[in-house]
This record gives structure tokens, sequence and C-alpha cells, in this order.
């Protein structure tokens, strides 16, 4: 008998393809084991009275999982989860760039770990509640591949690409083929206590949504968070800030007023804790190197054509493969605002996930020279 | 097969007849036994046969019964109570707790160690289920002493020698509890040839209803309240009574005793088949505290070269058999368990099980559960071996 652990955080997505898998598992022949990692204590964040033992999380994926009738645990993974994502982090804000930390616990805690935990259970094979689907080859041969998920506006794809590649056959995403709206209707339609229960915004380890509360917690008396000066490229001295771990570049606010026209963060520089600021053009920039980069099928070659998303939320741009070495380097079809280094660039070809790094550095090439024409088409 | 529930050290079943005589004091009978009228009569009636029950088996008098909400509640009021009637005039009590105690003791004697309302001794005890005499006498030496020392451990299924403990500490004019949550029943619990001053009994774990305990609290012994209100319990916890829960405990406690004697062989017989089955086809595992005198429903296995303690549990579940790993809390936090760091020290790395057994254990259960642990525990093996 097959096994399928199925990650459950207690919200409606998982909680949905949790009970998808019920509903095949007769047909599929596999049987279903929920389980709900405990990441990090809540008692510890002050002001939240909650202990461990009553995350709301775990209470209602245990809610769940007992209304479908399949078994349901609770791992304790804090250490690794602190170790892998809340160091890390820290460490990118403090190193003056901006993590994704849910790309981190994908890549290690979510599926590596958990995989490795589940077999323990005697599970061959691992689902979460990802908006994203999942091609398996046949007998024909091939490799598995990460596709978009089919609602647009909810795809995950993008948080997907540190995922071990030789997990991916062992991976199900039973609500990809879904639409969020689909899923509240199956969760309302079985009674499931969270069908209605509101997206998670926040990074979960940070409930408070202020990161900077857990920077000060967990770095003490840091460079990152002392005051700095903010200046213009030329080096003009245009204003102070209270730690350049509260920058992102893209970023407007917190920079005081009085610049005339709209200025952004362009720059966060840990060496001398300047935060560098410029107008809106200055942000744009077409050319991206990319660290630890990661492939799910086959590595890209030079002069290769894919598309590369760099926000979460940003449409993706066509690019071309620079230079595949210890980094990777893009140039993009056209220059791209706001792009962060820590933040992750994700590559597709067509609707399937290629790979990703983490952004490293960004730049504008003489090549794009007349970069305005790029910014009136993002912008228009 | 049917899932197989080895777990009755954590909580069991409600016998038939228990329920059965627990139904009408849902309904008809559920007068408050302090009113005067003849609905509270018959509670009251009822509440005080109850007491009666439960002090004959155990040997006390019924004026010696207190009702309270469980062993923890039971616990907790048995040593903040007593420090609290016992540090009026200005002194600090020793409070001296076994170091295998349950967190309901643990706990509430670190809390009367932070507000400084006792000075908190810990007593060793020994594989083979001694007490140190020598830490004891030096506890009993700064009085007022309050001693606590469990009857039979939860965890591992340890009998500690309390009829010996509470002569010495009676000797030396200092007090003793015991939580005999998992003695009672299970082994000979009398308090007319076990001198202690204090007892805890639970409800759950012999098969009475959830929510419901004992303090015995021998005549002459002075204890404050923890709540106030009534002057229900003789004002020591207050609070209208649960009349069916009473009702239910006594009998639970009657049947278990009178039934002890043949259960208790009947387990003994299963536990040490289990245990022999284990350590022959499980290379590098031990009974945990083996060389003591044990309780007959408990069998603590230990494991070398597992790292993982929860995913055992967790596993041996998912292949239908419900045992823990010690005490469960429902977050599954994997922490050490006390008190095999206490009998094996802090850097002990054996995986802990414990299997305990009731009523409905059958030894088609046992030969389940020792094969369904074998092959369980091999796949761990290859597993942590392998990453």
């Amino acid at each position: 008998m097959s096994r399928v652990l199925v990650a459950m955080s207690g919200g409606v997505d998982s909680s949905v393809a949790a009970a998808l898998l019920v509903e095949d598992a007769v047909k599929q022949g596999h049987e279903v084991v929920g389980v709900t990692m405990k990441t990090f204590c809540y008692s510890e964040t002050p002001g939240h009275s909650k202990t461990c033992c009553g995350l709301d999380g775990i209470t209602d994926a245990k809610r769940v999982a007992e209304k479908l009738g399949i078994p349901h645990f609770v791992f304790d993974v804090e250490e690794d989860f602190t170790r892998d994502v809340i160091d890390d982090f820290v460490n990118e804000y403090a190193e003056g760039r901006t993590p994704n930390p849910c790309v981190r616990c994908n890549g290690n805690t979510k599926f590596r770990d958990l995989m490795a935990r589940g077999r323990a259970l005697g599970c061959d094979r691992i689902a979460s509640g990802h908006y994203v689907r999942i091609e398996h080859p046949g007998d024909g041969g091939g490799s598995s591949a990460i596709l978009r998920g089919r609602d647009a506006r909810k795809d995950q794809a993008y948080f997907l690409w540190g995922l071990p590649a030789e997990l991916l056959p062992r991976l199900l995403f039973p609500v990809g083929e879904l639409t969020k709206s689909e899923v509240r209707e199956k969760a309302r339609g079985l009674g499931l206590v969270t069908a209605d229960k509101p997206e998670s915004q926040e990074i979960c380890f940070v409930p408070t949504g202020n990161y900077r509360d857990l920077l000060h917690r967990r770095l003490g008396s840091h460079p990152a968070l002392e005051p700095g000066l903010i200046v213009r490229r030329s080096g003009e001295v245009v204003g102070e800030h209270g730690g350049y771990a509260g920058f992102t570049v893209g970023q407007r606010k917190g920079l005081g007023g009085g610049f005339g026209d709209p200025m952004f963060v362009l720059e966060v520089r840990p060496a001398t804790r300047e935060v560098v600021v410029g107008g809106r053009d200055e942000l744009f920039q077409d050319e991206v190197e990319v660290g630890e980069a990661n492939w799910h099928t086959q590595r890209p070659d030079v002069g290769a054509r894919l598309v590369v998303q760099l926000r979460h939320r940003s449409p993706p741009v066509g690019a071309t493969v620079e230079q595949v070495a210890d980094t990777v380097v893009l140039t993009l079809d056209e220059p791209r605002p706001a792009i962060t280094p820590g933040q992750s660039a994700v590559l597709f070809a067509g609707e399937r996930l290629v790979g990703g790094g983490r952004i490293v550095r960004a730049d504008r090439t003489a090549r794009s020279s007349s970069p305005t024409d790029g910014i009136r088409a993002v912008l228009r | 097969m049917d899932p197989v529930y080895l777990d009755h050290a954590a909580t069991t079943p409600l016998r038939e007849e228990v329920v059965a005589a627990m139904a009408p004091f849902a309904d008809r009978t559920f007068g408050n036994p302090s009113s005067l009228h003849r609905w509270g009569r018959a509670a009251y009636a009822a509440l005080e046969e109850a007491r009666a029950e439960i002090a004959y088996a155990i040997g006390a008098k019924p004026a010696e019964v207190f009702f309270v909400r469980g062993g923890t509640e039971s616990d907790n009021l048995a040593l903040l109570g007593w420090l609290e009637s016992h540090s009026a005039d200005g002194t600090t009590p020793t409070l001296a707790v076994s170091s295998l105690e349950h967190h309901a003791v643990l706990e509430a004697a670190e809390s009367a160690q932070r507000s400084g309302r006792a000075r908190v001794v810990k007593l060793h005890v020994s594989l083979d289920g001694k007490v140190s005499p020598d830490a004891l006498r030096a506890a009993l030496a700064e009085k007022p002493t309050l001693v606590s020392v469990m009857w039979v451990n939860n965890e591992t299924g340890m009998i500690l020698p309390i009829r010996e403990i509470a002569q010495v500490v009676a000797d030396a004019g200092g007090t003793m509890h015991t939580d005999a949550a998992q003695a009672l029943g299970k082994v000979d619990v009398d308090v007319r040839d076990a001198p202690v001053t204090m007892l805890s009994a639970t409800g759950h774990k012999l098969q009475g209803p959830k929510g419901v305990g004992i303090l015995f609290v021998r005549e002459g012994a002075s204890l404050s309240p923890l709540i106030h209100g009534g002057g229900q319990e003789r004002r020591l916890r207050p609070g209208t009574e649960d009349v069916a829960g009473a009702v239910g405990l006594a009998l639970a406690i009657r049947l278990a005793v009178s039934e002890r004697e043949r259960e208790a062989e009947r387990l003994s017989a299963l536990r040490e088949r289990l245990g022999c089955d284990l350590l022959a086809r499980i290379p590098g595992s031990r009974i945990n505290a083996g060389v003591a005198l044990r309780a007959p429903h408990v069998l603590s296995l230990g494991i070398a070269g597992i790292r993982d303690g929860a995913a055992l549990i967790m596993a041996l579940d998912v292949e239908g058999v419900a045992v823990s790993g010690g005490s469960a809390c429902l977050s599954g936090a994997s922490k050490r368990s006390h008190v095999v760091a206490a009998l094996y020290g802090e850097s002990d790395e054996h995986a802990t099980i414990r299997f305990s057994f009731g009523r409905s254990t059958t030894e088609q259960d046992i030969q389940h559960a020792a094969d369904v642990t074998v092959r369980v525990v091999e796949r761990l093996k290859s597993n942590e071996g392998a990453a």
C-alpha cells in the first residue's frame, strides 16, 4: 500500500488537498497521513499569548483530519526551521538583502525534511496545498516538472524553485487544477472548519507583521539596525535613516519627504550603512546575476531563451542566459524595476518551472541604450 | 486486524458498569448536594456513599477523602495547600520531590520555589527504584518538610517503596504525599500500612470518569484551600460537587481494587511476554527500569539507534498500534522524557516506547504489537541509517 503524506498548515488550501487525496484513496490505492509542522513557538513572540500546544493551525488541521478520517501528527521542526529559515532571514536583512523565507522553507523544511520524516511513517509521496501542477512522465521516460497553477492569480510556482529535483517524482499538488473559489466551495461542501478562513498574509514567524522587532530580538545591536545616511548615486547626502535593515529596493516609505520628485530605494550598502535613493527611472535594470541556482529540468545552456519572474507578484519577462557558472547571468528583454538582491529569480519555459536562484546583483547594461522604451513598455 | 490500544496509562475507557451507575445522576438524581430538599438529599447521600466506598477501598476514613477535579488538581492541592498552611509564621518549608514525578508535582514545586513559598529539593531515584536515605534525611533536617514521591512511575511502571519512605519521613517528623494515580488498582494501596499523610488518585486511569479524582488527607493534617467559594468538601475544594463523577469514580475504584490481584497476574504475564519478545527481536533494546519492581500494566522499551522517538510512536499509530513515548503533548513536541533522563542520564540516546495494558488487552494484541513494533523499528533504523 502506497502512503501519501499531506502537509496541512491548517489553512483551506491544504485542507482541500487532503480531502481530494482522501477521495482518490480507493481509486489510487493509497493511504493518506496528515502532518502539521510546528515551525516555531508563538509564545516567544511578545504580545502573543498562544502556546505551542494551541497553535490555531495545528488545531484546525487536526479537526479537518479527524473529519476526513485520516491520522494527523505534528512534526516538531523548530530547530531545523530556525536554522534554515529564520536565521537565514535575519542574516539576509543584516547583509542588506531582502529574503524570501517561504522559498527557503519549501526548499528545506517543508519538502526535504518532511519527506525524510515521512519515510519513517512509511510514506513514499508527499502532497501540499500549493497552487501548482506537477507533470510526471509516463513510462516513456523524462523527468517530473512543476507547472504553474491553473488559477493564474494564485499560482505559487515562484516559491518552489528551491525544491531538490530528486523529490519531484514524489510530489502531488491536488489543488493545482482548481481556482481558489473552487477550493473554498469544495471545503464548504465538505463542511471543513477551514472553509472560510482568511488567507494568511504575513510571514508565519512574524505574526505581528513587524519583522524589525524580530531582527532586534535576534541581532541585538548590529550595524543593520544603526542609523546611516541616505545618499544619491552621486554621493550627495539627502537624509538619514534608522537602520538599513528596514529598507528594500523599490521602497518609498521611510525616506522622509522634501525631494520634489518621488524617491525610491535603489540599493542598500551594508559596508557603509548607506541607503541609496533615486528617481523612478533609476530603478530599471536589465541584467541580473543569480546565485545558489537550482535546476528542476536540465541546466539551460548559454544563449537559452527563457522567461524569468523576479518577484512573486511581478509579471514575467523574457530573458537570455548569458553565463552559467558559479552564478547565472541573465539579460532581460526589457529593463525591470526594483530587482532586489535576496529575492528569487525564477525561470520558466512556458508553464514549466525550470529552476531559479537568489538574486545577487542587478545592473543596467549599456546595451539598453534607450531604457525609457523599456520603461514605457512596463508602465504602459 | 483492528487498531490495538496499548496506552492505558494515558487513559482508559469507562467501564459499562460505571456508565450505568453514573446515568441516573445525569437526569433523575440531578440535585445539588447542598440543597436541603429531597433532590438535594438524594444527591448528598449518593456523594457520601461514594466517599465511604473510596475510603473503604484505600483503608481510610470517609472524612479523609476529598473529591477534586482530577489527578493534577489533587497533586497541586496537596503540595501548595500544605505549603500555604505551613508558612504562616515566616518560615519557608522544605519540599522534597523525586526526580521521576509527574509534571503536576514538578511544576507545582517549581512554582512554589519561584514564588518563595518553598525550598525545593530533588530526590534522586536509582535504577532499581531506591531513594537515597541520606538525601531524604537531609531534606527532613530543615523542617517543616513535605516529601512527595509517586507510588508508581507513569512512564516506566517503576514501583517506589512508598511504605519504607513514608516510615522514614514519619519517624523524622515530616509529612509525606504520594501520587498514586498509576498505583491504585494496580498495586496494593492501603493507607493503614503506608504512613502517608496525603495520597492523590484519579478516575480515568482505572476505567472511571475523566476530570474527577481524590485527595486523601489523614485526620489531623492541616491543609489550606487553593480556591475559594462555598463550603463544599469542608472548604478544602469548594464548588458544586460532581456527583455523577464521584459515583462513577467510587465504583471504578471498587471494581479495580477488588479485581486487582487476578488482573495484575494476567497483565504481568502479558507484560513479560511482550518484553521478552521485543528484547529478543530488537537489537539494542532494553526494558527501562527493568531491574526495579514494576507495576503490571506498563512496559517501557528503550531502543538504541533511533534518534526520532516521536516518529516511532507516529509510525506505530499509522500501523494500528496506539502507544506513547512518555507523557504526550498535543503539539507533539519531541521533548526528551525527564524520567528517562533522570534514570539514565541526560546523554542517554535511546528512543522510548511505553506500552500500557488494561482490562481489554489480550494475548493477540500483544503478539500483534510485537510484530508491528519490530517491523517499524527496522524501517526507522534503515531510514536513519540512509539519512
